[in-house]
């Protein structure tokens, strides 16, 4: 709910998502902030920021295709790498970053499509295993490519990014490389459900059928949802490839897709301050669970790296089970509840 | 064979088989401009299949349906929905994580543009399109009084009020006729109350004629100008809700007894 004392004179002022003058001002603080960072945190820091702005990037493309049109994908990462081997490619042929971004964005795009055309006459467990299909398929077409091609088993290294003139190869420079897109990324995830198409996508999640006898293009809207989704992995991609300097198919797991799906749920399905709370607490638990993990490799406690591994696998696992089972709707439901339930003190939250 | 003269949507001699099953039988029926056209008859005389061949869902084997005078049988659902043939459900059939409001939008969707672009980036045009048609579904809203709960999420809501969302997401088509199948079933009286006076308005107020099938018969008497009476498959009556009430095969299919003439043969 609102805080009180809020009114509108205008629908379009009514969608706005920062109501108040306050959390204006509260966005430009922390945009500042985040904007300053490069200027005083250290490289491991920044390179740590850049990781999590790429998930966030491809978590708000799975909010697209899971979230907002039901669509299950289980293949993002496989997308994240079209996006990654795209940009390798043209960035070895000397193409300006400003070009190719939005071409890894298109080609992951456009790769989505062709599993999304099959897709879109399935629904629920078999979706799942036609985008299982594209996740498996992935290293699969690379590695029998051309070495030329793509790399095929070795991989390709990637150019450093310049952007009129300036080196964008740093660790600061990819770092505001990846906040400028993962603004971009979470702006535009606001936007869709305030729209035509946003709205067609919610229609087609929550009953497909009554959305066709109501003139939605099913089928296409269905297509289009993959493809939007698939946009942001395109773009999550080629920073990724940026910043690892050189991709592999190894990069781009199935793991990596249930984690991104897994940082979904926790954060909320429905709301897209969900990818962004969903990536920050499991990137926190990880982060968390790498450094008790090397604690305890390094206490002699004779447990191995892969032990340490497995442990953070159960921790998602878990993570992901709590959240379905005690606040399906995620971290941004508990959120707004929270919010709701401040505004609403001294009087009890109905 | 029903009048063509004016008509809007029309069922002319429609044929729908399921197995040995002859749902429909030779059904004619014409909608009129400015008429609630009532399809009544006991459970299984083929209103639903009816309403359904004039919706798309089912392709009749024999006859036609015209639309505007035009032969419209072989279109499916959304062809129809973008002529104007708005329909509400049986049952729920709202979008349930959606508010009442956004509901009534998707209701735009063949009537509103943009895209993948416009939704991602949300530029200056798609701002003043989205305000102009939140200003109709206000209208919208207005009508059926649901400014309360405009922002409500329809999965929360009463039954009956998600059956006054699913009529204005019917009404934001700009139908050209409304077909509504059962709207008022397994509502308190109060919200039939409602649901027969939106009706009415619908004819009067947007000048959108309706088709409904509706088992309760009060109602169906009380607000229909012209009244169609099936029982397996074929038309037994047609005519004023006066000229129906005292119709004897009428009384006969519904009471399960034989008619007076029937006895007089027996």
């Amino acid at each position: 709910m609102r805080p009180t004392g809020i009114w509108f004179s205008s629908y379009a002022a009514e969608a706005r998502v920062l109501e108040t003058a306050r959390a204006r001002i509260w966005l430009g603080l922390l945009g500042a902030g985040l904007l300053g960072l490069p200027l005083v945190s250290g490289t491991w820091l920044l390179g740590e920021m850049t990781n999590l702005f790429i998930t966030l990037i491809a978590v708000c493309g799975l909010f697209v295709t899971v979230g907002m049109a039901g669509q299950i994908n289980i293949a993002q990462s496989a997308f994240v790498g079209v996006g990654a081997f795209t940009a390798a490619k043209l960035s070895g042929l000397g193409v300006p970053v400003w070009a190719v971004i939005p071409a890894a964005a298109l080609a992951s795009g456009v790769v989505s499509v062709l599993f999304a055309l099959p897709a879109a006459r399935v629904k629920g467990f078999y979706l799942a295993l036609t985008t299982l299909a594209a996740q498996v398929m992935f290293p699969i077409v690379i590695l029998a490519l051309p070495m030329s091609w793509l790399g095929g088993l070795v991989g390709m290294p990637v150019a450093p990014p310049r952007l009129f003139g300036i080196g964008l190869g740093t660790p600061a420079g990819l770092y505001l490389l990846g906040l400028v897109l993962a603004a971009l990324a979470v702006w535009t995830s606001y936007n869709l459900p305030r729209s035509r198409i946003g709205r067609a996508f919610r229609a087609v999640h929550d009953n497909d059928s009554a959305a066709g006898v109501m003139g939605i293009p099913v089928t296409r809207i269905k297509i289009a949802a993959f493809f939007v989704g698939a946009l942001y992995a395109g773009v999550a991609g080629a920073i990724l490839a940026y910043l690892l300097q050189f991709v592999t198919v190894s990069s781009f797991t199935l793991f990596a897709s249930v984690w991104y799906l897994g940082m979904l749920i926790v954060g909320g399905l429905h709301s897209p301050l969900g990818p962004i709370l969903g990536v920050i607490f499991v990137t926190l638990v990880q982060e968390g669970l790498h450094s008790a993990g090397n604690a305890i490799l390094q206490s002699g406690s004779g447990l191995g790296g892969g032990a340490v591994f497995a442990a953070s696998s159960v921790v998602l696992g878990l993570c992901i089970l709590a959240a379905l089972i005690f606040e399906p709707r995620g971290l941004a439901h508990l959120w707004t509840q929270t919010m709701t339930a401040f505004r609403l003190w001294p009087f009890p939250r109905n | 064979m029903a009048a063509t003269g004016g008509a809007i949507l029309e069922a002319r001699a429609l044929g729908l088989r399921f197995g040995a099953v002859e749902a429909l039988k030779d059904v004619s029926v014409a909608i009129r401009p400015g008429d609630v056209h009532a399809l009544i008859g006991p459970n299984g005389a083929g209103k639903s299949s009816l309403l359904n061949c004039l919706s798309g869902f089912y392709h009749p084997w024999t006859g036609a349906v015209l639309f505007e005078g035009r032969d419209i049988s072989a279109t499916r659902p959304p062809e129809r929905a973008r002529m104007g043939i708005g329909r509400t459900f049986q049952g729920i059939q709202t979008y349930p994580s959606m508010t009442a409001r956004e509901n009534i939008l998707t209701g735009f969707h063949t009537q509103m543009t943009g895209g993948v672009f416009a939704g991602l980036f949300r530029p200056p045009g798609a701002v003043r399109q989205e305000e102009e048609f939140t200003a109709r579904a206000e209208e919208i809203i207005d009508f059926l009084e649901l400014e309360e709960d405009r922002h409500r999420i329809v999965g929360d809501m009463s039954y009956g009020l998600r059956k006054r969302v699913d009529l204005g997401r019917a009404l934001a088509l700009s139908p050209k006729v409304l077909v509504m199948d059962e709207p008022m079933a397994g509502m308190s009286p109060e919200e039939k109350g409602d649901i027969a006076r939106f009706t009415l308005d619908i004819r009067d107020r947007w000048g959108i004629p309706v088709v409904l099938v509706e088992h309760d018969m009060d109602v169906v008497m009380d607000i229909s100008d012209r009244v169609t009476v099936l029982e397996f498959g074929r038309i037994i009556a047609e005519g004023t809700p006066d000229e129906i009430r005292g119709d004897e095969r009428v009384i006969a299919a519904y009471l399960g007894g034989e008619t007076e003439a029937e006895e007089d043969a027996a």
